[in-house]
């Protein structure tokens, strides 16, 4: 981007700020998990809406949706339909957690509402809903770059994966499933885990007399992290490329670098490998802000809400228009350029990242522009 | 080998579960008052110790590590401090009550401690420093950590520690006397209160030095608290409930599926498999392994 | 019951229910009355949920269980199969119920954390299955597309006709709930929680009383539960988490574990109140704790406990009986005996309580069973009414084989009995205590119901303290409301166990011209008890039980003069002390 454009836009969205001001203000309620299970994802998100809302002249509060679809849809209900009218609400930040989403898109639809998430659960874009926008590659493209990682760059042979008995961990199994059959690498071991499952011997033996030779995580955060250690431990040194909760510092903070020589991740991106000034920005100003280090959860969301932004500024005052907006424009966001592909997917590229050993900053080794096509 | 070393790792995590148990136990003999927001002490123990870690990194040079059992005890006093708390505002006020109340103000106890945790650390994982330190040591082929070592011994220590102060000190007497006939126990002139306030807070302190070893071995994270409160009540009502070896054994059987059978079957199944264990072992001994069969004295 | 009271605490209620539905119908947004609606589906649960942990005083951890296979059972065949609301709601009921039969033989004989953990175990099994078995429930994701409630043409998707809906069902819920829980009932209930051990002596069937618990219970679960997976469109294995379990449990201590007030408080402030401090981001449920420890602290008996009107729904009966009217005499031949024991013998680990006991009693028999401590008088008396089994022998009661009988049913055919320790509920008044046996005694006997009870309250000379609760009576008093609870279930054959221990001397002359106006009537009597002053003149005839064995049996005289009783019995007391032996 040159000079030129940026100030323009600073001086659009300036314009865009007094206007509004005089006018009822414009809102886009971020509704998000930040108790329970999933609050570590989920609080990235809200840093990552945060981030972008701050000072935009949008006005936004935030929900929690703790775990269960009966929360989200009483956040989501009383966003828009308690206090202010609902005409104000021209998008809604939905949390990640795909069972949540399922709840809220029979709403957003009688609403009329679009939903701007990061859940990567690839059932919420095939239900036909056209309120639904996804700023994260859902697993249809981020499993498509894990497996062809693993089978492409490494020639792996005898894939084992392991997943997550949750809606993330189960949804991205299916998917990464279908990719490497279709690469004729079938898994040769596969077990789902619960999120409370504290010794992995079990689980790790089995890979190993499975003679896999490199072994694919699909978990949250601590368990990818009891994995890699304990697999180290026990002299498992196949490649690991683990899911994209691998990516999240916190995960890495978990770990010595040296336990993490040889493990890989895929994920939308990961913002602390990044050297490009903006993304170093955001990073900067995430970092300012929140006293944490960014991910691609962050990131994703704060791209989208960009977006919203971008419509905006663009002239879009209705729930209708950035529906139109999003569905039919190409953004250029920090993390990738988004686009829709007519269901809702806007994120269609991917990265692999890996660690050297010596650091816990992942290098990004390979990246996946455009895997569906669409841009 | 492999069976060897899934044996040493069953054992290790028995161990922790008995650790998380036992305090659980402990409050159980002194007052018959069930704990439910043990679990959350847990936690609470293993946040006590990241929060430590954090402050003396600060006081020491860099790149100094701490062990565990420079932490411990603080971690003890700050978990028996909030043992206190919890008896002061969750039992005391209604131990005359209905025994149901205790359950959900010591769940509502839990509420508050899983979710200020939340907040003030966030809901990442934190690991805490191990006790004596990382590494591992081989012996015939089994490998076994430090840490899971340490996890063994101060298990030993503690359940034999409590073993003994329930069978054959005063202390312990007065705690049963106090359990089961808390007006017979006033007119012996034991202080009710001052009983109850010591089995709190030893209780929740051996929760937070089972959280400091948790910690290492398997992180923690505020949400962490339901499952393991989940774990000891199995572990305490199969057992037989009240008593300590049952407990133990408890927490063993529980292990012995998780590690055991996961290990020939999946883990969804071995946990499946658990559920059906104990249904069977209720089946056939209504009163836990080790229970006293409830006659009834007419 | 004081009207002024009733009407000084029922105002606010009235009141605040009146705000509420008028809140409901005009002013509460979409959000809002999503929120009540959700209330409502908690109020069923709850009201369920009464049944097994307050009135059984169970702790049952499979409420959320039930629940849930209510939830799956319409999310699956609602978003697979599009089967409408009429058929999917009755099966989600029927299939929580029938979970509930299933697992009840096994279970519901487990006490306390046995039972919880058998609750909690299956409810964790259920759980594991709706996560991992993906085809057929959707795994952790659930399932999507779950239309909303529709009978013919009309349609509740959300808003006031949702709203309206759901309390319809909990309305209706309620009705069901007072309709089960008539007061004799609810009396039972009262028993089998205060005094397990009595609850035969009742002629209560408690394995009867806990299933009916239980099946009530996890049908209201399941339809609450129903109504859940279609105001959320979904269907996941939240509905059937702990989570669940917990919000029940919490709403029915907060509320109260009776009454419907108690379930309707405790699920309309715990629904709403993390909506109330949504405001404090990440602190708002610190808040909620913070408050919900605060309002058990300051009301442990539930928050309606502040509402409750005067204590009994009594009304006293105005005819007062006559003492004395009943025949007490067996169904069966007159001249055969009462009870015929034949070579009784029980071991008890290393000790033989009982070694080749024959007994027998004939109709209007007084007999005394003494023995010093530990000879196995107890014992025989736990033999007798089915509490415990002797390992040989033969024992019969009027055509009724006692030694497999369970206790209840020997209750009911009329062998009675009293307590070493008076076993009364301490919240029941002394006529609810007596009606309750009265209404649970079996056909054969000569029971008219309270008609009946009020005989034996006045046989007992209790008729001015009919009121009072037995919590509060003084123990002399218990022992005969014990009597007369053992009356009322019109008994051939009455045990009593040590009637004049830890009684002064004019408490046991009462107790003892009872007795004889008893056997007068025809009531077959066995007193056991060693206090000789208390037997000598009520007993007919004496036996005498020493390590088990029976080594006298006769008239009172012969008994007395007996060497070996002489020497077993009186060895241990001088025979000029008698009357401190009570022990």
């Amino acid at each position: 981007m040159s000079a030129l454009p940026r100030v323009f836009i600073v001086a659009t969205a300036l314009l865009a700020t007094l206007t509004a001001a005089a006018a009822e203000p414009l809102r886009i309620p971020v509704l998000v998990p930040i108790t329970g299970f999933l609050a570590l994802e989920g609080t990235s998100q809200r840093n990552g809406a945060e981030l972008a809302l701050r000072g935009s002249g949008v006005d936004f509060d935030v929900n929690d949706t703790a775990t269960s679809p009966e929360i989200a849809v009483n956040a989501f209900e009383r966003a828009l339909t308690s206090g202010r009218a609902r005409d104000d609400v021209i998008a809604v930040v939905a949390p990640m957690l795909g069972t949540q989403m399922l709840a809220l898109i029979p709403l957003a639809d009688e609403f009329n509402v679009p939903m701007v998430t990061v859940s990567g659960t690839a059932r919420i874009t095939e239900l036909g809903s056209a309120n639904v926008f996804r700023f994260f590659p859902g697993d249809v493209v981020v499993k498509a770059a894990h497996a062809r990682y693993a089978v492409e760059e490494l020639g792996v042979k005898r894939p084992a994966v392991i997943f997550q008995t949750t809606a993330y961990g189960q949804s991205g199994r299916a998917e990464l499933d279908r990719n490497l059959t279709a690469l004729g690498r079938p898994a040769v071991f596969a077990e789902g885990l619960d999120v409370s499952v504290k010794d992995m011997l079990p689980v790790l033996s089995k890979v190993r007399e499975s003679g896999a030779d490199a072994l694919l995580l699909h978990l949250h955060s601590g368990p990818t992290a009891l994995v890699v250690r304990q697999a180290r431990a026990m002299g498992l040194d196949i490649p690991i490329i683990a899911g994209s909760a691998m990516h999240q510092p916190e995960t890495a903070a978990l770990l010595a670098p040296s336990e993490l020589a040889g493990v890989c991740a895929e994920s939308g991106a990961s913002p602390i490998s990044e050297s490009d000034p903006a993304t170093r920005a955001f990073a900067d100003a995430y970092r300012t802000a929140f006293d944490r280090e960014p991910d691609a959860f962050a990131l994703g969301q704060y791209d989208g809400v960009q977006m919203l932004l971008a419509a905006v500024r663009a002239g879009a005052k209705s729930a209708a228009d950035i529906r139109a907006y999003l569905a039919s424009r190409r953004y250029r966001g920090l993390a990738m350029t988004y686009a829709s592909d007519g269901k809702g997917n806007m994120a269609h590229s991917a990265v692999i990242l890996c660690y050297s050993g010596d650091s816990r900053v992942p290098v990004i080794v390979k990246r996946y522009e455009n895997l569906t096509g669409i841009l | 080998m492999l069976g060897a070393q899934l044996a040493l790792n069953a054992v290790a995590l028995g161990a922790a579960y008995a650790l998380v148990a036992i305090g659980f136990v402990l409050v159980l003999n002194a007052t018959t008052a069930v704990n439910f927001a043990h679990g959350e002490s847990v936690v609470a123990g293993g946040f006590a110790a990241v929060a430590l870690t954090g402050a003396l990194a600060m006081l020491l040079p860099a790149g100094n590590a701490i062990p565990g059992i420079v932490l411990l005890p603080g971690v003890l006093l700050l978990t028996a401090l909030l043992g206190l708390a919890i008896a002061a505002l969750a039992y005391l006020p209604i131990r005359n009550r209905p025994p149901v109340s205790v359950f959900v103000t010591t769940i509502a106890f839990g509420i508050i401690v899983t979710n200020g945790l939340n907040a003030a650390f966030g809901a990442a994982p934190r690991a805490a420093p191990a006790l004596l330190g990382t590494g591992t040591i081989e012996f015939l082929g089994v490998t076994a950590s430090r840490q899971s070592l340490a996890i063994i011994a101060t298990a030993v220590v503690l359940i034999g520690a409590l073993a003994f102060v329930l069978q054959r000190t005063q202390l312990g007497r007065q705690f049963r006397a106090c359990a089961q006939d808390p007006e017979m126990a006033r007119a012996l002139g034991i202080r009710l209160t001052r009983i109850t306030l010591l089995a709190f807070a030893l209780g929740t302190a051996f929760a937070g030095a089972a959280g400091l070893l948790l910690a290492h071995q398997f992180f923690v994270t505020p949400s962490d608290g339901a499952g393991l409160i989940l774990k000891a009540y199995i572990a305490v009502v199969i057992g037989g409930w009240g008593s300590l070896r049952g407990a133990t054994i408890g927490a063993m059987l529980i292990a012995f599926f998780e590690v055991g059978v996961a290990s020939i079957s999946s883990q969804p199944l071995a946990e499946g498999l658990l559920y059906v264990a104990v249904l069977l072992v209720l089946l056939v001994r209504p009163d836990g392994i080790f229970g006293e069969p409830q006659r009834l004295r007419a | 019951m004081n009207p002024s009271t009733l009407t000084r605490h029922r105002w606010p209620l009235v009141a605040g229910a009146g705000a509420l539905v008028i809140y409901a119908l005009f002013f509460a947004s979409s959000y809002d009355q999503r929120i009540l609606t959700l209330s409502g589906i908690y109020v069923i649960m709850v009201l369920g949920y009464q049944f097994i942990f307050g009135h059984a005083g169970a702790l049952s951890l499979a409420q959320g269980a039930f629940f849930g296979v209510g939830a799956y059972v319409t999310g699956i065949l609602a978003s697979k199969f599009g089967t409408g609301f009429v058929l999917t709601f009755p099966l989600s009921v029927a299939g929580a119920s029938m979970l509930a039969l299933i697992v009840a033989v096994p279970v519901l004989r487990l006490a306390s954390h046995y039972f919880a953990l058998a609750t909690l175990a299956l409810s964790q099994l259920l759980l594991l299955i709706a996560v991992n078995w993906e085809a057929v429930t959707g795994g952790a994701n659930g399932l999507p597309g779950v239309p909303p409630i529709s009978i013919g043409d009309w349609q509740a998707t959300r808003g006031l006709p949702l709203l309206l809906f759901v309390w319809g069902l909990a309305v209706v819920a309620m009705l069901i709930a007072r309709w089960q829980l008539r007061p004799a009932r609810v009396a039972a209930f009262t028993v089998m929680r205060d005094t397990p051990l009595a609850v035969p002596a009742f002629g209560i069937d408690p394995g009867l009383l806990r299933l009916r618990a239980f099946l009530l219970s996890a049908a209201f679960g399941g339809a609450a539960g129903a109504l859940f997976v279609h105001t959320n469109r979904v269907v996941s294995p939240e509905t059937l988490g702990f989570g669940v379990m917990i919000t029940c449990l919490t709403m029915t201590v907060v509320g109260g574990r009776f009454g419907i007030l108690g379930a309707v408080i405790g699920a309309l402030l715990l629904t709403h109140l993390p909506e109330w401090f949504r405001g404090l981001d990440e602190y708002y449920l610190v808040a909620v704790g913070v408050l919900l420890l605060a309002m058990v602290v300051f009301a442990p008996d539930g928050l309606a406990s502040f509402f409750k009107f005067s204590g009994s729904t009594h009304t006293p009966i105005s005819t007062p009986a006559q003492p004395g009217s009943t025949e007490y005499a067996p169904p069966v031949a007159s001249g055969r005996p009462v009870l015929e024991a034949s070579n009784m013998s029980r071991r008890y680990g290393g000790v033989q309580a009982l070694d080749g006991v024959d007994l027998a009693l004939g109709a209007g028999e007084i007999v005394g069973l003494i023995g010093p401590n530990g000879a196995g008088k107890t014992t025989l008396a736990n033999i007798i009414t089915g509490i415990a089994r002797a390992d040989t022998g033969n024992i019969r009661s009027a055509g009724l084989d006692l030694a497999r009988a369970t206790p209840t049913a020997i209750a009911r055919h009329g062998v009675a009995r009293t307590f070493q320790t008076p076993q009364l509920p301490d919240g029941l008044t002394v006529r609810e205590a007596v009606e309750t046996a009265a209404a649970n005694a079996g056909d054969t006997a000569n029971v008219r119901g309270a008609a009946t009870a009020a005989e034996a309250i006045a046989t007992c000379d209790l008729s001015d303290i009919a009121d009072t609760r037995c919590g509060t009576l003084p123990h002399g008093l218990r022992r005969r409301v014990e009597i007369a609870r053992a009356l009322a279930g019109g008994p051939h054959l009455l045990v009593l166990d040590e009637p004049a221990a830890g009684l002064a001397p004019e408490e046991q002359a009462e107790i003892a011209q009872i007795l004889r106006t008893l056997a007068g009537s025809g009531l077959a009597i066995l007193v056991i008890d060693h206090n000789l002053e208390f037997l000598q003149p009520l007993a007919t005839r004496l036996a005498c039980l020493d390590a088990g064995r029976l080594i006298a049996d006769g008239p009172r005289d012969d008994v007395l003069a007996n060497d070996a009783v002489q020497a077993a019995y009186f060895g241990l007391v001088m025979p000029t002390s008698t009357s401190g032996v009570s022990a």
